[in-house]
């Protein structure tokens, strides 16, 4: 065993600490602080951020430096979220491009179609939304009923994509649409689609905290050209299941990292209103602590394990069902313990400077449905790993 | 980075199964949990004495085989995988409290303790609800140890108890009329605890300075030590579960096709696994960086002691009528959990010490 990063590991942590102090103005929560910014312009931030980074060869971490990216390995990766999460950068605005649709182009896009998107979309310069999940196919992604209809040499596109995180910033999306109805899994193409056209309406959605962040993406009859298309025609169910796998272990010390700030200033608040020595408080605490230091314990190994060459299994359903139920028990707990100031948001008078509890405490409700809800997490460790058998 | 075991404690881990799956299997475990007045198996002890077992964690000049806390936890991870009763953990403890200790009489005693040819156990507890008096009302004078211990295990069979005191830690070994002691039976039928009126003669090993240092590296490896065997437990107990899903039919099907009890075995899962990331990364501070360690040993047996909880408390409930039986095994772990949980320093004060460690 051994659970030390390595001197390289640290020269680099280093390195990205001093860059992100120098180049942080403040941390995000200053920025949805200051009445000056409404969501378009705290968007224009987020793409400024990337840009920079994307400047100082922070993005694209383990692509290949032909492509824009680092060549960095995945415990660099994992260094860097965690060290970004902990100084509350501006999250990057094309954060599913370059997690998801990065990979896919790389690994199995054509030489062209990396040249043409992948710089504009480490740069910020064009931003992407992805279109999978649709109002009946969430959880059981391939009952998609999105279609692409052959139209001479291209596609046209019908049907309704959910969910799109940025849909309403975006200047490209990228799709699993039908190729074949009557193959589940094997009629399913990955296509690249530019949303200014016609036949393509982007409407946001309001969540429950008030925002717009993401939104729905109606298809009637938009073009999607041939020379789009990822991999082959077919093989679109494929790619979106690999991609799902090359972020493995990059949020594995972001979390935990996240929420020992957060934690922090639960702390602060109880040493605030006086309640920081009561019995039952601290009991509280204390669990919150021992928690976060597990989802610690858990990432350390499943680095080391992506660090040895092996690729993780279950870990990865654990990982996501740790930490999107931890989150929902820290809001919880800080709202019962910081009382009435908790619930005042960001801007309010009297808010507190550390954290926006308001906001998470509805936010941590979105982490147990998207990217794989704790039931499907769920059902993913029942029958991969603990072999239980499919209902009959 | 690398979390896997290294060679030797990979071989060390694996040899302890086999041996432990032929030597103490759970069903003859059971009967010695049952019948037997000591609650183990002495030639099974001595066998174990006799392999090292009991020196694992001493260096190799204390008599030890030099394998550490990782060696350490990696064995008590398979003894509690067999639920494997008695004092072995109790044993390795009053090591842990001898180690280093310049009295001629501790020396010795640590000699007879890894060797096997005594049995030695510490005698600490003095309250009923688990929180101690800074100072024990235990006292050593003139040579005597006077007071009453509680829930000493596997008290009755020791041939000498480590015994804390206002003075420090004093050795008294077995009166030839036997202990004082009478059995305090708890739930866990495998436990063996005692409660001991001690007037006898004693020698102090440790004053009060030396002995509060040593009997803070005795409850770091107690609690690593126990989260060890409650991740052993709860990991076979949910092994257990599983088969018994696979095996169990009804409407027809086997109940482990139901979502409703899928997704439970699931959540088992997340805390079986997170308490093995939780432990050995424990183990591994504790061998390398001791002042993590602090706060990483807390947070294994904290996490360790909740997940077991729930994971043993599922075992009976996934077995159904007959996990509530005595025929069927998941009591045992339940009841070894609960030993576990509660005795070693128990999760309440294994919270306020992590958050000590952390500054808060």
């Amino acid at each position: 065993m051994d659970l030390r990063f390595t001197e390289e590991h640290e020269r680099f942590r280093a390195e990205l600490r001093g860059w992100l102090t120098r180049n942080l103005e403040r941390p995000w929560i200053e920025e949805l602080r200051d009445p000056a910014n409404d969501e378009d312009s705290l968007f224009e931030k987020r793409r400024a951020w990337q840009h920079k980074l994307n400047e100082a060869g922070y993005l694209g971490m383990d692509w290949p430096k032909e492509w824009g990216g680092r060549g960095a390995t995945a415990v660099e990766k994992a260094i860097f979220t965690e060290e970004t999460y902990r100084l509350d950068t501006p999250p990057i605005p094309n954060v599913l491009g370059i997690s998801l649709l990065g990979p896919a182009l790389i690994h199995h896009g054509s030489e062209e179609q990396r040249r043409r998107f992948v710089p504009k979309m480490l740069s910020g310069e064009e931003i992407w939304c992805q279109g999978f999940s649709e109002p009946d196919a969430g959880s059981d992604l391939a009952a998609l009923r999105t279609r692409a209809e052959a139209d001479g040499e291209h596609f046209r596109l019908y049907g309704q994509k959910v969910w799109t995180t940025f849909g309403p910033w975006a200047d490209w999306i990228f799709v699993l649409a039908r190729t074949d109805a009557a193959d589940r899994y094997g009629g399913i193409s990955f296509f690249l689609v530019p949303l200014d056209q016609k036949g393509v309406e982007v409407r946001g959605i309001r969540q429950i905290s008030g925002e717009s962040e993401f939104g729905e993406v109606f298809f009637d009859g938009a073009l999607a050209r041939r020379e789009h298309i990822v991999g082959r025609v077919g093989e679109g169910w494929r790619i979106a299941m690999t991609v799902l796998s090359y972020e493995r272990g990059a949020m594995s010390l972001a979390y935990p990292a996240q929420y020992e700030g957060y934690l922090a200033d639960v702390v602060e608040g109880c040493r605030e209103n006086g309640t920081l020595e009561r019995a039952d408080v601290r009991e509280r605490l204390g669990r919150l602590l021992v928690e976060n230091e597990v989802m610690r314990a858990n990432g350390l190994r499943n680095l080391a394990i992506i660090a040895s060459g092996r690729t993780p299994g279950p870990e990865a359903s654990i990982e996501k069902l740790y930490w999107s139920e931890y989150a929902k028990r820290l809001a919880d707990t800080a709202l019962d313990l910081l009382g009435p100031q908790a619930q005042l948001k960001v801007r309010a008078p009297h808010a507190r400077h550390g954290m926006d509890w308001a906001y998470e405490a509805l936010w941590c409700r979105a982490g147990t449905i998207y990217a794989g809800s704790s039931e499907i997490q769920r059902n993913i460790i029942a029958k991969r790993v603990l072999k239980l058998p499919v209902a009959g | 980075m690398k979390f896997d075991l290294d060679e030797d404690r990979a071989l060390l881990k694996s040899s302890t199964r086999e041996l432990l799956e032929k030597e103490s299997p759970l069903a003859d475990a059971r009967g010695v949990m049952e019948t037997s007045a000591e609650g183990f198996s002495k030639p099974l002890y001595a066998q174990l004495a006799e392999l090292g077992y009991l020196g694992l964690a001493l260096s190799e000049e204390e008599g030890g085989s030099g394998m550490g806390p990782i060696g350490l936890a990696a064995v008590l991870h398979e003894m509690g995988r067999v639920a494997l009763p008695g004092p072995y953990l109790d044993e390795v403890l009053a090591a842990e409290a001898l180690r280093g200790l310049e009295a001629p009489a501790a020396q010795q005693a640590l000699r007879a303790v890894v060797g096997g040819e005594q049995q030695i156990v510490l005698a600490r507890a003095e309250s009923l609800s688990g929180i101690e008096p800074a100072t024990p009302a235990t006292r050593w004078q003139g040579g005597r140890v006077q007071g009453r211990k509680l829930f000493v295990p596997f008290g009755a069979s020791a041939d000498a108890l480590l015994v804390t005191t206002a003075e420090g830690l004093v050795l008294v070994a077995r009166p030839s009329a036997g202990w004082n002691a009478q059995p305090l039976q708890t739930l866990d039928h495998a436990q063996r605890f005692v409660e001991v009126a001690l007037d006898a003669p004693g020698t102090l090993v440790a004053d009060a300075a030396s002995a509060q240092r040593r009997l803070e590296a005795v409850d770091r490896l107690a609690a690593l030590g126990a989260a060890a065997l409650l991740l052993g437990l709860m990991e076979r107990a949910l092994e257990l579960s599983v088969a018994y899903l696979m095996e169990r039919k009804a409407f027809g099907v086997p109940i482990g096709s139901f979502q409703a009890l899928q997704h439970r075995a699931a959540d088992c899962l997340l805390r079986v696994e997170s308490s093995r990331s939780a432990v050995y990364r424990a183990a591994w501070a504790l061998e390398h960086d001791p002042e993590a360690a602090r706060l990483l040993v807390a947070v294994a047996k904290a996490y360790a002691g909740d997940a077991g909880r729930s994971v043993t408390g599922e075992a009976i409930q996934f077995f159904g009528g007959v996990g509530y039986t005595w025929e069927y095994d998941p009591h045992i772990y339940y009841k070894r959990t609960k030993t576990l949980e509660q005795f070693y320093g128990p999760t309440r004060a294994q919270l306020e010490a992590a958050l000590q460690a952390a500054g808060i």
